[in-house]
């Protein structure tokens, strides 16, 4: 083989590699991408039954039942929409009444959210990022969680 | 002094070590090069073909590249070694790169020091703080072992009664509020109990005297009628409603079955001037009654709030899409007796939230029942 | 005293740093060997200071000076010692302290034991150096200063957040740092060749221990990090695809790729072109991820906007650094000549395939990591790219780059026989369809594919072994002659075949773990027992333990196996009352190298405790193989041909472990 031959070899090569990661990309990306939605955007954006979504909002307060122990239900609130959850599972350290929540999962018929992974991981705030964006959209954001947000602010991630 | 000097020591230090190689006789550096990382390459592919893994013939052209490579960094190295640089170019730029060190050395650290540092304020480490005078000493170790004994005995109400002032003092206020509770809880309700929890709540709340707060100073003022700090903070929870008159009332009646020693008296006298906008009634506090009330906690909370609140307003300044905290912003303000600052945290409250025409008119309601149109 | 000393001290580094980032450059131009021997005692001088800055503010931190506004708002004396000082770092501007401080001791490094390189290199890569430093040093100052002062300073600080208080995430920062930081030294280098337009073999091989060195603190970081999550976390995972978890995987993924075509680099002189591109990259993406963990726009797009100064200060070096890289290499790249020849089909193909995968693999995390801050910047849809996106990317590039490995290092030079390779790895091969036959025999469910990455991770790790016991003749020869022959490999053979069977243990352990571990999720009551893989969990009861500023609930539970006791756990809820709040204790109980692994839920009010109870087959092996690839890293470091160059000084004889990477 010439070195001409050689380098062709490789470019051709080195393509054909990325299109495999290009493909497996947009293939991945159609299939594996969940979306953050308030309870306000889950009417509006008319999320059907059986989609994959990530739920986020406020514990709605008193709305937390359990029933054998392990099985629980609650309501996640954006102060317009309330949608009802059902999991189970032991809660993250971080999950109370009150406070923020992202479940990830899916509706079913009955319009009851059936979620399979409470989020455990927040960053060092209380608040998942994504919920305290949709809180202040909806103008519910109390001053009370910036507060609280604030005291460990600044921490070395991982 | 001690600091400048060893600042200036610090930095000849800095340009020795930098100037210092221009201070030599420019010689040789030690320094490696090509030559020998391509002389050692010759002897491992010596070494692969022995181990099989390079092909005899393969072996041989790579020996051929690598010898390429070693024959031209070697005539690099010798037509490098022939051309030094000239003597007085040495020389010119031995002056400019060790002015240059000067220069940037001395001026740029301290320039940005002038700028930045805080030349006066000493270190205060903890052995330091321990030579200081006693009743500093060790305040941290005290509250240290308090809540070590009551985390072993939360059920020890004298021990919260002890240490729900120094949260206070400390501006610990949350951590005040949750040590008033236990106190009150274990100890049993007396008004001076309901009224240090309301003062407490007050000052959770940021100065605020919130419902929970003024459900609590009417339990102390049930038990007790003439408990004067509930009295007191039952007439700011009017006045920061808005309803001036009822507050005044409320601090007219206290000053008029008042002992006349009481250490509250200017405090007093001092709300009751700002709601009815009259100098106070009397001749003015004494000297002996101002300081008392310079040394009341009171006094330190409200700095304390000061602080707080400006906060508050940084943050709301920065981003102003909270309604809520213009509100408490607003009446802070006025509750601190600043009506001019309230006024231009209403005014840019109304700008931030110029879109939501609900909201403004909460903002412009608080006005009017803090009496501060016009 | 002490902290306004520190602060001087970092403000004369800043002055050092613009001095060493210019004079010994322009002495490289004007070969000037007067101004290009400034670069060393500035180098050193510069971590001097550098140090004398962290160490004072480390004492500040030790001795709880609480009129420095960093330490108030991030440590407490009442906190232990150890905790004290390890939250220098656990703040932002302690943790850039960090960074820079040791971007400062790789210059010093350098500096020290840079002896064998060409002079003018030297100095240039020095200068380069001290770019960074002193873009981050300004940094520092102007936006994230630890060393400001509270006139006043209060009684005591506030705490520092529990969830840190934890030796794991104690230590893995610096780990983390040291591999981050590393890899400026491998830009600095391929900057300074861009420079003087000299690249050639023999670059290569004096990179060629820095990026090993900085690949193995990484790996080291990695491995630290994610084994934090597991046990600390409470979930049992070991690795989220957080975006905070993928940025140092990604300068891992380009390190790695670098390391591999340093070597074609140095033995042909080919690839040339790429592996400065690398040089960039793997430190661009170091840049990119610290930009990440530290601007806040992981917390949010919004976040970033509302205190923009780090952040834009930060993208502002980010966009310099690497826009100016990558333009000079525009510019120079073209004028690198041809290199040597090889076949497609020989060691340098195998490596140059190795570094396909690997870059396409991480230019899949990238992808990943960034497409969800692009989107939500550009229309404001909040997306999760999760574990399901990296799965269906990253795993199957990966797959064809393990089963690749083993046939590397056994195929010859310039052209390789494949053939003949896959002979030698029919042993290998074998065992692996054994462990595939074996596992689909003793494994009732679990994904069908499961069998096969065993395959894979156990033909990795046998090839490995094929590769040591090939060179040494293992049973070919008498047994003096083959240990002979052992002691002749280089070591950077056994690094090699080390580090490959770390990464097939790591495997190992990642498919085992993920196919079949097994969960239990219940609520026990005092007495009641779980069973899992053969182990009866007992619930004993739950009873209260004081800690120093918090208090545990602690669950004890009995582990039998066949009726036999072998152990007790105890799991508990921990509340920090000073901050309201709660973290999860895992216990975790070793069985040769599977773990069993129980988390504890808040107990209600008739005495019984939601548990859950993990299965973690074969777990272990997921850090011990990081663990072997560090001491893989480790012994090729050690190969005496990567110190080859270096001038011998007459009288002093350098003691040989002073030399670790040169």
């Amino acid at each position: 083989m010439t070195r001409k031959q050689r380098r062709l070899v490789l470019i051709g090569g080195s393509l054909g590699v990325l299109a495999v990661a290009v493909a497996l990309m947009l293939n991945a990306f159609r299939d594996s991408i969940v979306f953050f939605n308030s309870p306000s955007d889950v009417l509006e954006r008319h999320v059907g039954p059986g989609t994959r979504i990530r739920l986020g909002g406020l514990v709605k307060t008193g709305s937390l039942v359990r029933s054998d122990g392990l099985r629980i239900r609650f309501e996640v609130t954006d102060g317009k929409t309330e949608i009802p959850v059902t999991y189970r599972g032991v809660l993250p350290d971080l999950f109370r009444e009150g406070q923020g929540v992202v479940a990830e999962g899916a509706l079913d018929n009955a319009g009851v959210f059936d979620a399979d992974t409470i989020l455990a991981k927040h960053d060092e705030t209380y608040m998942p990022k994504e919920v305290a964006d949709a809180l202040k959209k909806s103008g519910h954001w109390k001053d009370d969680y910036a507060r609280r947000a604030a005291l460990p602010v600044s921490g070395a991630s991982k | 002094m001690a600091l400048w000097i060893v600042f200036a020591l610090m930095t000849a230090a800095a340009i020795g070590a930098v100037v210092w190689p221009l201070a030599r006789k420019p010689r040789g550096v030690a320094a490696g090069n090509e030559v020998v990382v391509y002389k050692d390459q010759l002897q491992e592919i010596e070494r692969d073909r022995a181990a099989g893994l390079i092909g005899a013939a393969e072996g041989e052209a790579a020996r051929l590249e690598v010898s390429r490579r070693l024959l031209a960094a070697a005539d690099m190295q010798s037509a490098q070694a022939s051309a030094p640089a000239s003597p007085p170019q040495v020389r010119w730029h031995r002056r400019a790169a060790a002015l240059g060190v000067l220069i940037v050395l001395s001026v740029l650290p301290i320039g940005l020091y002038l700028a930045l540092g805080s030349p006066n304020i000493p270190g205060q480490p903890a052995y330091a703080r321990a030579n200081l005078p006693p009743g500093h000493e060790s305040i941290a170790a005290l509250i240290g072992q308090v809540e070590e004994r009551l985390a072993r005995n939360p059920n020890d109400g004298a021990g919260w009664e002890v240490i729900a002032p120094v949260y206070m003092q400390l501006g610990r206020f949350d951590d005040a509020v949750m040590a008033r509770r236990k106190a009150l809880a274990l100890n049993g309700e007396t008004a001076a109990r309901d009224a240090d929890l309301g003062e407490a709540l007050v000052a959770a709340a940021n100065g605020v005297v919130t419902d929970e707060a003024k459900r609590s100073f009417q339990n102390a003022v049930g038990r007790d009628p003439q408990n004067a700090k509930a009295r007191f903070f039952l007439g700011l929870a009017d006045e920061q409603d808005g309803n001036r008159d009822a507050a005044a009332a409320k601090w007219r009646a206290m000053l008029k079955d008042a002992p006349a020693d009481a250490p509250w008296l200017g405090l007093v006298r001092t709300s009751l001037a700002r709601v009815t906008g009259q100098p106070p009634a009397d001749a003015g506090p004494t000297a002996d009654q101002m300081a008392a009330v310079q040394n009341m906690p009171e006094a330190q909370r409200i700095a304390m709030i000061r602080g707080m609140v400006e906060k508050l307003a940084d943050r709301l300044h920065a981003d102003g899409n909270d309604v809520e905290g213009w509100l408490r912003l607003v009446r802070a303000y006025a509750v601190l007796g600043d009506s001019d600052k309230a006024k231009a945290a209403a005014a840019a409250a109304k700008r931030a939230l110029a879109s939501h025409p609900d909201e403004i008119k909460r903002i412009d309601d608080l006005v009017k029942g803090l009496g501060l149109e016009g | 005293m002490i902290p306004e000393l520190g602060h001087y001290a970092l403000m004369l580094a800043l002055g050092i740093a613009l001095i060493q980032s210019s004079m010994p450059i322009i002495g490289a131009r004007t070969r000037d060997p007067l101004l290009m021997s400034i670069a060393t005692p500035a180098a050193l001088a510069h971590f001097a200071f550098v140090a004398i800055a962290f160490a004072a503010l480390a004492e500040c931190y030790v001795f709880s000076d609480f009129s420095v506004l960093n330490v108030f708002e991030n440590s407490n004396s009442q906190m232990p010692l150890i905790y004290r000082l390890t939250s220098v770092w656990g703040n932002h501007e302690g943790s850039m302290m960090l960074w820079v401080s040791i971007l400062a001791l790789f210059g010093a490094l350098v500096a020290l034991f840079g002896n064998n390189l060409p002079a003018t290199l030297k100095a240039n890569a020095l200068g380069v150096q001290a770019w960074i430093a002193a873009a981050f040093e300004l940094f520092i100052l102007t936006t994230s200063n630890p060393f400001l002062r509270i006139p006043n300073a209060p009684f005591e600080g506030r705490d520092l957040n529990p969830i840190l208080q934890d030796p794991g995430l104690a230590f893995h920062p610096p780990m983390l740092y040291l591999g981050y930081v590393g890899f400026s030294i491998t830009f600095s280098f391929a900057i300074a060749a861009l420079l003087e337009g000299r690249i050639d073999a023999a670059w290569a091989r004096w990179v060629r221990p820095w990026v090993l060195g900085a690949w193995m603190c990484l790996t080291l970081g990695i491995a630290g990090g994610s084994y934090w999550a597991y046990y600390e976390l409470g979930w049992g995972g070991f690795w989220f695809w957080d975006p905070v978890e993928n940025a140092s995987l990604m300068p891992w993924l380009a390190g790695t790729a670098l390391l591999h075509s340093a070597l074609v680099m140095e033995k042909r002189e080919a690839l040339k072109v790429w592996t400065i591109l690398l040089a960039i990259l793997a430190f661009s993406l170091s840049l990119i991820g610290t930009f990440l963990v530290r601007s806040g726009v992981l917390t949010s797009v919004h976040a970033f906007a509302v205190d923009p100064r780090r952040g834009v200060f930060i993208l502002a070096i980010l966009v310099i650094f690497i826009g100016g890289a990558l333009s000079l290499y525009a510019w120079r790249a073209p004028l690198l000549k041809q290199g040597g020849l090889f076949a497609p089909i020989s060691r340098e193909g195998a490596l140059v395939f190795n570094n396909l995968f690997l870059v396409c693999a991480c230019a899949t995390v990238v992808v990943g990591t960034l497409y969800p801050l692009a989107l939500q910047a550009l229309n404001g849809d909040k997306i999760s790219v999760g574990p399901p996106f990296f799965n269906a990317t990253f795993g199957p590039l990966f797959i064809p780059l393990m089963i690749a490995m083993p046939f590397g290092p056994l195929m010859g030079w310039k052209r390789g026989d494949l053939l003949g390779a896959a002979q030698r790895l029919l042993v290998a091969a074998l065992l692996a369809a054994v462990a595939v036959a074996t596992s689909f025999a003793i494994s009732h469910g679990g994904p069908v594919l499961a069998p096969f990455g065993i395959g894979v991770a156990v033909f990795v790790m046998a090839g490995a072994v094929t590769d040591i016991v090939e060179r040494t003749m293992v049973l070919r020869l008498p047994l003096h002659a083959t240990l002979r022959r052992a002691r002749g490999l280089p070591r950077s053979a056994w690094g090699t075949a080390f580090a490959h069977f770390g990464i097939g243990a790591t495997l190992f352990g990642i498919v085992a773990v993920t196919a079949w571990g097994s969960e239990r999720i219940a609520e026990v009551k005092p007495r009641q027992s779980l069973e899992i893989a053969g182990y009866q969990v007992t619930f004993d009861g739950v009873f209260n333990r004081a800690g120093p500023n918090y208090h545990d609930v602690v669950g004890h539970f009995t582990v039998r196996r066949s009726g036999q006791i072998i152990g007790v756990m105890e799991p508990s809820r921990r509340t920090f009352p000073d901050r309201e709040m709660a973290t999860t204790e895992a216990a975790l109980m070793s069985r040769g190298v599977s773990q069993l692994y129980l988390s504890l839920g808040d107990a209600t009010k008739d005495g019984s405790v939601p548990v859950r109870l993990f299965f973690k087959p074969d777990v272990l092996m997921i850090w011990l193989g990081a663990l072997l690839m560090f001491c893989g890293g480790a012994l090729s470091l050690s190969d005496r041909r990567l110190r080859v160059g270096a001038p011998r000084p007459a009288r002093a004889k350098v003691k040989p472990a002073l030399q670790p990477a040169e």
